[in-house]
């Protein structure tokens, strides 16, 4: 009977109702696109990381993540094919390719600049670098010996083109000076400047030749979905632990430091956008149940007059506030589900994010949780601004309440 | 069985404080038919909020059927409301956005009467009242006298031992309020339900079996 008299009173006044439904799910809606746009974000961000450069993991000699910056070559992997079909076996691994990485010296013999080098297998690598993207020439492939792809602000750098040759010059495992002649196959750029700035990549092959060793110094490995990096990580722990393997495991998040900043930045401008929201729905619920109270003083001294308990009179309040933010929050989710599909099938151009040079298209995701959120919030919003007219409506005194209705 | 002693009501209209009701003691028997009479602003509503416990004496002691209910907690008081008493208003007081029979049945579902019940108590109450045509109407489209009938199949339903009414045919012409006032009269006689109302039509209250005078709050004629 509650229900009933409670549903009928939220929409005796249409008009009214449907302002205040329109507010809460327009606070609904608000949530859901603002919500699934920075969700998009962060996913792209974080693919485009790991799809660049750092992969879902990387496995080192253990201390390298720590000490290995000072004395790289104190943590050099020996036995990396076992390792490799090790990591194979485990259910969610898509690619594990080697890594060797260096530092030194690139020339063209006019112009010399310092850079990151990574000795990679052009072939490991394709699937892992997918968001490395040939602004020039070609890509590495297997087979190449004498041949380098440069970061595009290190290119510009030194002036090198596709095709020219330029020196390598580093130091060996032994502590010698060597060089190399390469040949530019291509010239590449990622969603970090700060790494195209710097980064150079030759097969792996020529790297071990550069610093004169047949080890490598990383596995980095690709998985098939993002979600399964901490199961994976801990199943791999486990089998190097029983194979007595003395090695580490970093995962891609430990690694993106921009990324972590960045989802820190949004979630807390986000946090800001539900408290405003969430007034603002509050707000609105408030009025139209603070109006509803007073012109129901009569009504209210009726029901209470035949025998509803205070409890009574303040649960029909509470429960019409819930039904506004029922079907506010239904229509927030059908209004955010509908606008973000469009939104996504049109696509928001976006320039690139600080220190990247690549544009890119953002979309709404269709976030469960956020949908979860944003009808939670109109739920309990709406509750939580139903509480002070209905404590109002139940302290009426019930003879000066009766008197409204002559 | 209603017995007030030395009742007394009390209200504060800014420092000012005003004597609705003073000392009043009066007994009113099951099965009574007793009307409230006098001019407005006598103290009939109040003493008739007092005696239907919607509102607390300032002093003085009021039991009901030998039950004390002078210092009752409100819950405890809305719950002999809802069991004991039945209401009728002047203004009838039906909830717009209910139907008739949704009206009627409000009580039972306050008194957790289970549905089938329910509904066979209000088809009942309606077929009292002659308005089993109109269940499914909402009261806007009724008129005053059938209103006030759907307010008496209220105040009927949950099977008071009294009914009040508080100038029950004030907004009703003269015919149709004579024939409120009939219908009161023969549920009285029939069912036995003590009624107690207000009213300063004197030409009603040639129906009552008792008439009650109050004059600035105090008892001119009991």
């Amino acid at each position: 009977m509650f229900l009933r008299l409670a549903l009928r009173n939220v929409f005796r006044n249409r008009v009214r109702s449907l302002i205040t439904l329109a507010a809460i799910a327009f606070g609904s809606t608000s949530l859901i696109i603002a919500g699934g746009f920075i969700e998009d974000t962060f996913i792209q961000l974080r693919e485009s990381y790991i799809h660049s450069f750092l992969g879902h993991l990387q496995i080192y000699k253990k201390g390298f993540y720590e000490k290995g910056g000072a004395r790289p070559f104190d943590y050099m992997m020996t036995d990396h094919e076992e390792i490799t079909r090790e990591i194979y076996s485990v259910e969610g691994v898509r690619q594990v390719t080697p890594r060797l990485e260096f530092s030194g010296l690139l020339s063209t013999g006019e112009t010399t600049i310092s850079f990151i080098g990574q000795g990679v297998d052009p072939e490991g690598e394709r699937q892992i670098s997918s968001f490395v993207q040939l602004d020039k020439g070609e890509n590495l492939a297997s087979g190449d010996k004498y041949h380098v792809i440069l970061g595009k602000g290190l290119a510009h750098g030194i002036m090198a083109d596709v095709g020219d040759p330029v020196i390598l010059v580093a130091n060996t495992m032994g502590g010698s000076i060597n060089g190399l002649d390469v040949v530019v196959k291509g010239i590449f750029f990622t969603s970090s400047k700060a790494y195209d700035d710097r980064a150079l990549r030759v097969p792996i092959k020529t790297a071990q030749r550069l610093l004169r060793t047949d080890e490598i110094q990383s596995l980095v490995v690709l998985l098939d979905d993002t979600a399964k990096t901490d199961l994976v990580k801990e199943r791999l722990e486990r089998i190097f632990e029983e194979r007595g393997h003395d090695l580490e495991i970093i995962p891609w998040y430990e690694m993106a430091d921009f990324y972590n900043k960045t989802v820190d930045l949004y979630k807390r401008q986000f946090f800001v956008l539900k408290l405003i929201i969430g007034i603002i729905v509050v707000l609105s619920i408030f009025n139209t149940m603070n109006m509803s109270v007073l012109e129901r003083i009569g009504e209210v001294g009726t029901i209470m007059a035949i025998g509803t308990r205070r409890s009574g009179v303040v649960r029909l309040f509470l429960l019409e506030g819930i039904i506004l933010g029922f079907f506010g929050g239904i229509l927030g989710l059908v209004g955010g589900y509908v606008l973000a599909s469009i939104i996504s099938y049109i696509g928001i151009p976006m320039p690139p994010p600080p220190g990247a040079t690549i544009y890119w298209t953002a979309a709404i995701r269709i976030v469960p949780g956020v949908f979860a959120f944003s009808f939670a919030l109109a739920l309990v919003t709406a509750l939580f601004s139903s509480v002070y007219p209905a404590y109002k409506a139940c302290r009426l005194e019930i003879a000066e309440a009766l008197r409204h209705n002559v | 069985m209603v017995t007030l002693e030395e009742i007394s009501k009390n209200y504060y209209l800014g420092s000012t404080v005003v004597n609705a009701v003073s000392d009043i003691s009066i007994t009113v028997n099951d099965g009574e038919f007793m009307a409230l009479v006098g001019p407005s602003g006598s103290g009939k509503s109040t003493l008739l909020n007092i005696i239907g416990c919607i509102e607390k004496p300032t002093s003085g002691r009021i039991t009901l059927d030998g039950t004390d209910v002078t210092d009752v907690p409100t819950d405890r008081l809305a719950d002999i409301r809802a069991r004991r008493i039945g209401y009728i208003f002047q203004t009838f007081n039906l909830l717009p956005v209910l139907t008739v029979s949704e009206n009627v049945e409000y009580p039972l579902h306050l008194q957790g009467v289970d549905k089938a019940e329910r509904r066979r108590r209000v088809e009942k109450v309606l077929h009292e009242v002659g308005l089993e045509r109109f269940s499914t109407h909402k009261p806007a489209e009724l008129s005053g006298g059938q209103r006030q009938r759907v307010a008496i199949a209220r105040a009927l339903v949950g099977s008071p031992s009294m009914i009040l009414a508080d100038e029950p045919t004030a907004n009703l012409d003269h015919k149709t309020g004579m024939d409120i006032l009939t219908k009161m009269k023969e549920l009285n006689q029939r069912l036995g339900i003590t009624f107690i109302f207000s009213t300063h039509d004197q030409k009603i209250m040639s129906i009552a079996d008792r008439i009650v005078e109050l004059r600035d709050g105090r008892l001119s004629n009991n």
